[in-house]
């Protein structure tokens, strides 16, 4: 890059030289211009200072001569470089360094319908450089941000590859609604929501073509865009060209990844004592086969069989250049990422291209546009081939001795063969795309221009399933079905946006933008299936019975209609004042309910720049920034939720029949969040060190909720109908953002870079539908349904809601509590449940009676764990040494719970499956004396973990033993190393005679370790299908990877 | 010059383009995948299709388990140790928690709202149609509304009785009414279907007059038991005489017979026989929530389903329902239960017959048979995974003529009524057993078990009895051995079951009368705390029908 430009001006300047007057006093100077690494600098501008045309630049190692008058001074410039003025003095060799510009002076920062200066920011926007993405192995965007932005915190809900992430800026503003930012890219806006954890809407795009990337987090920046701002809004701009001579650059890695942990399950021997242990107590039936665990072997591990070590490569080529007036940049791109999990994959091919072209001196006009093709392999997710091969038992054997896939021995209530359903079973989605964005710009009068500017965003995706026929064992499947989906996905968005530009005497700077825009987005949706394939070979639906065949058809589309403006005005760049208005229609609405406003105002001061902090030593800039706005959101999922729907049901032979689909709010409304924000930038020691900090609170009213109501509403299962969305109660997020840039060491050799970002979100609900009113998110298994969360007024949102474990029953004085009056009163036990082998027993846990009313039952849950962490931190530290370079990024999370739900079946030592090796330490019972009777006042318990229950025979008291409570909810306080990063630039001096400008070689180990004691895979777990009432749930989710890739980055 | 036409341009393009995200049309976006109130109601076929959903989907997650798991798993017809779905209710264990017991109610209230929403959007909205056909289509929804409340009269007593969901939307926290009250209104609705029921269905399996007539007889005779004293021993005769009334109508005056075949009942291809007063009707190759998964459940093996879905191995007959078996009903038996060396000629039709050798551990169980009707070959495509297409019977004739015999015993402990013989011993006669010349309540009972075992009915038997007999129904329960049997030796030649009484097998509940009521489940008391509160008497607005057996 750097060279691009240098050439550039060089070739400017050298067009531009013209002979010299010679002065009598004249004297030539010679001399070399150096940054502060000692690195020459070409083409810098050297003018004698007063002169119009006496002035050189220098040469390729940074040379220059000029002649001069001796007592002249030298205006020495350098695009990036603060200026300097040099004294000649009568010097005739003058070698000069010219130091780097802090960066945030020139930085330009895209927010909503055009750029700023960072410098003239008044809201609160964080950005990630591309340096950043090239110093971290991602493949999708939004993994981008995680620990490098203040105020942004980012979970993958998912390891698997191409799985979203739940991405929460300033803490979660919406119950049901989404919580995912939009993203801006080059303006075509894309919804972060996809309502799951395998599916991730910005997949399609390649993080190699993003040159920038700008998070608006409060509302004075994120209100231009009105209703769809309120989760945030993270603009992304991609690279573009620049004129001069093309670049070519290509930059790719390959890696493996690999389990960065497994958990400890029975193996055979284990699982056959075990075993025993159970028909001992007439649990099941005795296995002929475990006669002499010892003399077993280690059995089948499902856990690697499932999990491998998995290639991962990509490749990225970009050219990028343009002559004076028309600029280009071309990319090309390719990752493969196989899953750590059979089963599991993610390919994806990227084309993208760029033109911006001055055609009449007064008219601009460019097309950006970029091609995507992904391919995601879902098996493992679809069929829960996790929990599968958790709980599937060691003495099954994967294969046969032929290699063909093996099962258990029966088919009843025994796991299938997750590797062979891995490997057999067809399903994955391919998805295509097409963005685009062109625009048209004229200049009408000096500072006033006007924009027309297109967007879209089309995209096919289609999914693939195949389900052959096989025989596992006793499992035997001989239905051959396939099933094809195929999606359509439209957006497109047409604005014209005026803007108006100019200073006034000198200090009156005004920037005014009004602009209208029209959006609309839809999708269509086609299914089909069929069963009775002769063969498993091919895999067409044409290839089925006809007779089997099933369809299905549905779409959906929704329009925003709006208006916009902005006014900027800065005094003497000490006052700064951004005022913006808009006003978005909506078709999720009815009539009388589709507009609403969206107004915000921010102040800035930039106290550096009054005449008492000008040129401060130590304060380089200093700016203080006051914020309020109101933005909205309308993403419901449901287009029609303001009227009465009749949906279509099939019957055998009446034609199609009719339901009521949903119950229909007519009053439904914009959400809407108003949010504070003050902050504070400040640079010291010419901007070595750079702080910025915000304070911000933020309330969201009218929130868009779908009503929790009974089932006898007739609103829960199938056939019923949808319950009704209302806009109900309020919650607020408040929090403190920091972010600290420091440069530690900045030697010619030796440079050091400190990075650190803090957030701290405190989350609560306002009021709900009824002061009582509670939200539930539930979770089920099998077919059970649980209440694992509860979101109710004066508590943050989604909350674990369950039982407390208080003890555990050691003896029989356990069954007896003495209350404050010195009364014997029998401790609590489970409703329906007396004192008894069947029942409560010795080895059982004692549950807190929370309401006190002597009986254990669904009203003594209560909370038992908040998911919002206490803070989250990412910490970067960048060195540079000669040639290399090193980067190590952490990030972290503190105070936060998660659940551990799968624990509540793989601890459980009475249950049929494999389980966790701490089930073996369940708490045995013997008896006090031995002739004795059994009688819970003869037992205590001789052996097992103080902290696991007894095997109980009977399953009321196995399930009341593990229904959902504390015991499954953990610290999910984790420290990450996040990233690192190794890279070896090739020196210059070699590469320039092979005509390279750059080759760097590097490595990068992404997901290196994580400090925690959570039990589970890994306590990065986020919301279940980006569900915000399930957030930090861990049912068995797919562990991020460890990744280690060596790449190479070459440009020439 | 030039800057003036710049700009002329400039400002003529923009206001245009600023015209266009004016129109008001923009923001109105019809949808194409589903109607609006507004269009639909105008014509017969329109009332048809707005009842036609009543009959499937909104049962489903009844019928999916529940049906069994209670209606056959609780009066111990069932032995399924694994199957979360069946065992908590055999074993009396069931909480608020369990899973079937939270979609059945909820899928009850589902055909309750569906039914509220056709009604009054056919009352509301309706245009073009006249009166009659308004009337014959609120018919049908009023005997599905019933119906479901005859149910959760049953299960769980006292419920809450809805008649417009739209209101309830808005203040959903509100009292339950008390059980006579439900049984009351189950009757209003079902009287109401009776009067304005077509005679004749007006498309294949569609309800009659005489599916109303048919389960009003069995919700008259319910109600009959009920007194303050649920040991009382005697019913009122007032609605003993009105079940009579009732069961007649179908029995004499419809012109249906029982089939000749029992095993016939339970063949796709006999979906909507003569016998059949009202089922469900699953869709062959129908999408999820349409379809009738109860094969998966019972089939013992892929053998018998051509697929994977068949987790039927421990979901068997009990030993106590084999024991019950008279040597000669092996016709029945065969068709419900499968016993060691059973040959079943449709199913595996490719192979010449499924032979049932299945062994538990060694012993000679009992799998379930009725409801399994083969794979996709064996049904002419009709069955699919997780779909056997058989209608699920909610009532079928012969169900009524035993509600006949026991309407006409009525208070007597036994009878020789000829009528009540006729009935009685034309569902003996068809099971190839020899007719009686005497029935008493404990042959109706039996005739009863068996006839209907595997079609959800058992345990609603029991409780009918326990309104008025509540310690023998309870005494019944607690010495049938639930906890110590599990699995026995059954030989189909000498009809004799033998097992071993094994004293820690299971861990049961005893009966009690709280038992004899489902609990609420916790979702809904949680919400709603009123439900465990006393009742509040429900106010009836329109006038009952009185004029129905004149």
């Amino acid at each position: 890059m750097k060279l691009t430009i240098k050439k550039q001006i060089n070739l400017t300047l050298l067009m531009l030289l013209i002979p010299m007057w010679i002065s009598a006093q004249v004297i030539t100077v010679k001399g070399t211009v150096k940054d502060t690494k000692g690195e020459s600098l070409i083409g810098v501008s050297i003018l004698e200072v007063g002169s119009k045309s006496n002035g050189t630049i220098t040469d390729i190692d940074g040379n220059f001569s000029i002649k001069i008058p001796k007592n002249a001074k030298l205006n020495v410039s350098y695009v990036g470089y603060n200026k300097a003025i040099v004294n000649i003095d009568g010097r005739t060799v003058i070698n000069i360094t010219l130091d780097e510009e802090a960066k945030s002076l020139t930085e330009v920062v895209v927010v909503g319908y055009g750029k700023m200066k960072r410098t003239d920011l008044t809201g609160s926007i964080s950005s990630v450089s591309n340096d950043a993405i090239s110093k971290s192995v991602v493949t999708s965007v939004d993994q981008i941000l995680q620990g490098r932005a203040a105020g942004v915190q980012v979970q993958q809900n998912t390891g698997m590859p191409g799985g979203s992430s739940s991405i929460r800026i300033r803490g979660t503003n919406s119950i049901n609604g989404s919580n995912e930012p939009i993203y801006v890219i080059d303006g075509v806006i894309i919804d972060g929501s996809s309502g799951s954890s395998d599916s991730n809407p910005l997949s399609s795009i390649n993080p190699s073509d993003i040159a920038s990337m700008d998070i608006l987090k409060d509302a004075s920046a994120t209100a231009i865009y009105g209703s769809r701002a309120a989760n945030g809004v993270i603009m992304i701009t991609t690279k573009r060209g620049k004129s001069g001579d093309a670049k070519i650059t290509y930059n790719g890695y390959v890696g493996w990844q690999e389990m960065p942990k497994e958990l400890r399950l029975l193996n055979l021997q284990e699982y056959a004592t075990l075993k025993n242990a159970r028909s001992a107590a007439g649990i099941v039936q005795p296995d002929n086969n475990f006669v002499r665990p010892d003399l077993l072997g280690n059995g089948t591990d499902w856990q690697a069989e499932l999990f491998s070590k998995a290639l991962m490569t990509t490749h990225n080529l970009s050219i990028t250049g343009g002559s004076e007036k028309t600029t280009y940049a071309i990319g090309v791109g390719y990752l493969n990422q196989d899953g750590i999990a059979v089963g599991s994959g993610f390919k994806r091919y990227n084309l993208r291209s760029n033109i911006d072209s001055q055609i009449k001196k007064w008219l601009k006009t460019g097309v950006d546009l970029s091609v995507s093709n992904s391919n995601q392999k879902l098996t493992v997710s679809d069929e829960s081939l996790i929990k599968i091969a958790l709980k599937q038992t060691p003495d099954v054997a994967a294969r046969n001795a032929d290699g063909s896939f093996d099962g258990p021995q029966t088919t009843e209530y025994v796991q299938t063969n997750p590797l062979g359903l891995a490997l057999i079973k067809e399903n994955y989605r391919e998805k295509s795309g097409i963005r685009g964005n062109t625009y048209l710009e004229a200049t009408i009068l000096k500072g006033l221009s006007y924009k027309t500017e297109f967007s879209f965003d089309y995209g096919i995706d289609n999914t693939y399933k195949f389900s052959p026929s096989y025989s596992f064992g006793a499992i035997v499947n001989s239905t051959i079905e396939s099933e094809r989906s195929k999606s359509y996905t439209k957006f497109w968005s047409y604005r014209n946006i005026v803007n108006y530009n100019n200073v006034f005497n000198k200090i009156h700077s005004v920037n005014i933008m009004l602009g209208q825009e029209a959006q609309k987005s839809g999708w269509e949706y086609i299914y089909g299936y069929r069963s009775g394939f002769v063969s498993n070979v091919a895999h067409d639906l044409s290839m089925g019975d006809a007779t089997t065949a099933k369809n299905a058809g549905s779409s959906g589309f929704n329009s925003i209609s709006s208006y916009f403006g902005r006014l900027f005005y800065s005094y003497d760049d000490r006052y700064l004042l951004t005022a913006t208005l808009r006003r978005d229609g909506s078709s999720k609405f009815a009539e009388g309910h589709q507009w609403g406003w969206f107004p915000s105002a921010a102040f800035a001061w930039k106290v550096s720049n009054e005449s008492f902090l000008k040129n401060n030593p130590t304060i380089y800039s200093l700016k203080l920034r006051l914020g309020w706005g109101k933005v909205g959101n309308q993403n419901l999922p449901d287009n029609y939720a303001f009227t009465s729907t009749l949906t279509s049901v099939q019957t055998a032979n009446w034609g199609t029949g009719m339901l009521s689909g949903n119950t229909a709010n007519p009053d439904l409304t914009w959400e809407s969040t108003a949010s504070s924000n003050i902050g504070v930038d400040l640079g010291l020691f010419k901007n070595r060190i750079e702080l910025t900090a915000d304070l911000y609170y933020k309330k969201t009213e009218n929130l868009l909720l779908q009503l929790p109501l009974p089932a006898y509403v007739g609103t829960t299962g199938n056939g019923s109908t949808t319950p009704p969305w209302a806009n109900v109660g309020s919650l607020q997020n408040k929090g403190l953002e920091l972010s600290l840039n420091t440069v530690n060491i900045d030697k010619k050799n030796f440079s050091w870079k400190s990075n650190f970002v803090f957030s701290l979100n405190r989350n609560k609900v306002l009021s709900l539908n009824t002061q009582t009113g509670i939200v539930d998110g539930k979770v089920t298994e099998g077919s059970e349904t649980t209440i694992v969360t509860r979101t109710t007024i004066g508590q943050p949102i989604g909350q674990f809601y369950g039982y407390k474990v208080i003890g555990r029953f050691e003896k029989a004085t356990d069954f007896y509590y003495k209350d404050k009056n010195g009364n014997l009163k029998p401790t609590a036990l489970p409703e329906g449940m007396a004192i008894g082998v069947n029942g409560a027993w010795i080895g059982d846990y004692i549950f807190q009676d929370v309401n006190n009313d002597g009986v254990i039952n669904e009203k003594d849950r209560t909370n038992i764990g908040n998911p919002e962490p206490k803070f989250t931190y990412g910490i970067t530290n960048s060195f540079s040494y000669k040639n290399f370079d090193l980067s190590i990024s952490l990030s972290g999370s503190y105070g936060n719970k998660v659940v551990n739900y799968q624990r509540r079946w793989l601890e459980n030592p009475a249950a049929n499956t494999n389980l966790l090796e701490k089930a073996l330490h369940y708490a045995v019972l013997s008896k006090i004396n031995n002739s004795g009777p059994v009688d819970y006042r003869n037992l205590y318990i001789s052996g097992g973990d103080a902290d696991m229950c007894r095997m109980a025979a009977s399953s009321a008291s196995s399930t009341s033993n593990f229904r959902f409570s504390d015991k499954f909810v953990e610290d999910g306080s984790y420290l990450r190393i996040q990233n690192i990063s190794i890279g070896y630039n090739l020196p210059k001096s070699i590469l320039k005679k092979i005509g390279i400008d750059n080759l760097k070689l590097y490595a990068n180990l992404q997901n290196v370790y994580t400090f925690s004691v959570y039990k589970g895979y890994d306590p990065e777990i986020g919301a279940m299908n980006q569900n915000a009432l399930l957030t930090g749930i861990d049912n068995a989710r797919y562990p991020s990877p460890r990744i280690v890739t060596f790449g190479l980055n070459l440009s020439f | 010059m030039k800057t003036i036409n710049k700009t002329i341009y400039g400002f003529f393009l923009a206001t245009i383009l600023l015209l266009i995200g004016c129109s008001k049309s923009f923001l109105e976006i019809q949808p194409n995948d589903r109607l609006t109130l507004d269009n639909f109601f105008q014509s017969e076929s329109d009332l048809q299709s707005a009842t036609a959903g009543l009959y499937n989907k909104v049962w489903f997650d009844f019928n999916d388990k529940f049906y069994y798991g209670l209606g056959d798993g609780r009066a111990n017809n069932l032995y399924a140790p694994y199957s979360d779905y069946i065992y908590p209710f055999t074993d009396l264990t069931e909480s608020s928690l369990t899973g079937p017991l939270v979609s059945a109610w909820a899928s009850f209230y589902n055909v309750i709202g569906q039914s509220n929403n056709v009604i009054n959007n056919i009352k509301k909205n309706s245009k073009g149609v006249t009166e009659d056909q308004k009337n014959a289509a609120i018919a049908e929804a009023r005997f599905m509304r019933g119906t479901a409340y005859w149910y959760l009269a049953s299960l769980w007593g006292n419920v809450i009785l809805i008649e417009d969901n739209t209101t309830l939307v808005n203040n959903p926290v509100v009292n339950t009414n008390p059980r006579s009250d439900v049984f009351e209104f189950a009757m209003r609705d079902l009287e109401f279907a009776a009067k304005y029921l077509p005679s004749a269905a007006s498309q294949t399996g569609r309800l009659t007059k005489w599916s109303a007539f048919g389960m009003l007889a069995r919700v008259y005779l319910s109600y009959a038991g009920i007194s303050d004293n649920p040991n009382s021993g005697t019913r009122s005769t007032t609605y003993l005489e009105l079940a009579r009334k009732a069961a007649k109508k179908v029995c004499e005056e419809s012109g249906l017979a029982l089939m000749s075949n029992y095993a016939d009942l339970f063949k796709v291809a006999n979906n909507n026989n003569s016998e059949s007063l009202f089922s469900l009707q699953w869709v062959p190759n129908g999408d999820y929530g349409v379809i009738n998964t109860q094969q998966a459940y019972f089939a013992v093996s892929s053998d018998i389903t051509g697929d994977d879905a068949a987790w039927g191995y421990y979901t068997m007959a009990s030993f106590n329902v084999m024991n019950e078996y008279e040597t000669a009903d092996s016709i029945r038996r065969k068709a419900t239960f499968m016993a060691y060396g059973d040959k079943y000629t449709e199913l595996s039709k490719s192979t010449g017959g499924y032979i049932y050798t299945t062994l538990h551990n060694s012993k000679k169980c009992c799998n379930v048979k009725k409801g399994v009707v083969g794979s996709t070959k064996d049904t002419d495509g009709a069955s699919s995974r997780m779909n056997s297409a058989l209608n699920t019977y909610m009532l079928r004739l012969a169900d009524v003529y035993l509600l006949y015999t026991e309407a006409i015993m009525g208070n007597n402990s036994s009878t020789n009524d000829a009528t009540a013989l006729l009935y009685f011993n034309k569902v003996r006669t068809r099971a190839g057993l020899l007719p009686k010349t005497s029935v008493t309540y404990e042959d109706i009972r039996h005739e009863r078990r068996m006839e209907l075992a595997m079609e959800g009915q058992y345990w609603y038997d029991e409780v009918r009895r326990s309104y008025y007999k509540q310690q023998e129904v309870l005494d019944r329960i607690n010495t049938e051995d639930r906890a110590h049997i599990d699995l026995y030796n059954y030989d189909k030649i000498t009809n004799t079951c033998t097992a071993t009484i094994n004293t820690s097998a299971r861990a049961v509940n005893t009966a009690t009368v709280d038992r004899l009521l489902m609990p609420y489940p916790e979702s809904e008391t949680v919400q709603n705390p009123l439900l465990k509160q006393t009742p509040v008497k429900y106010t009836f607005t329109e006038a009952r029908i009185t004029n129905l057996f004149n």
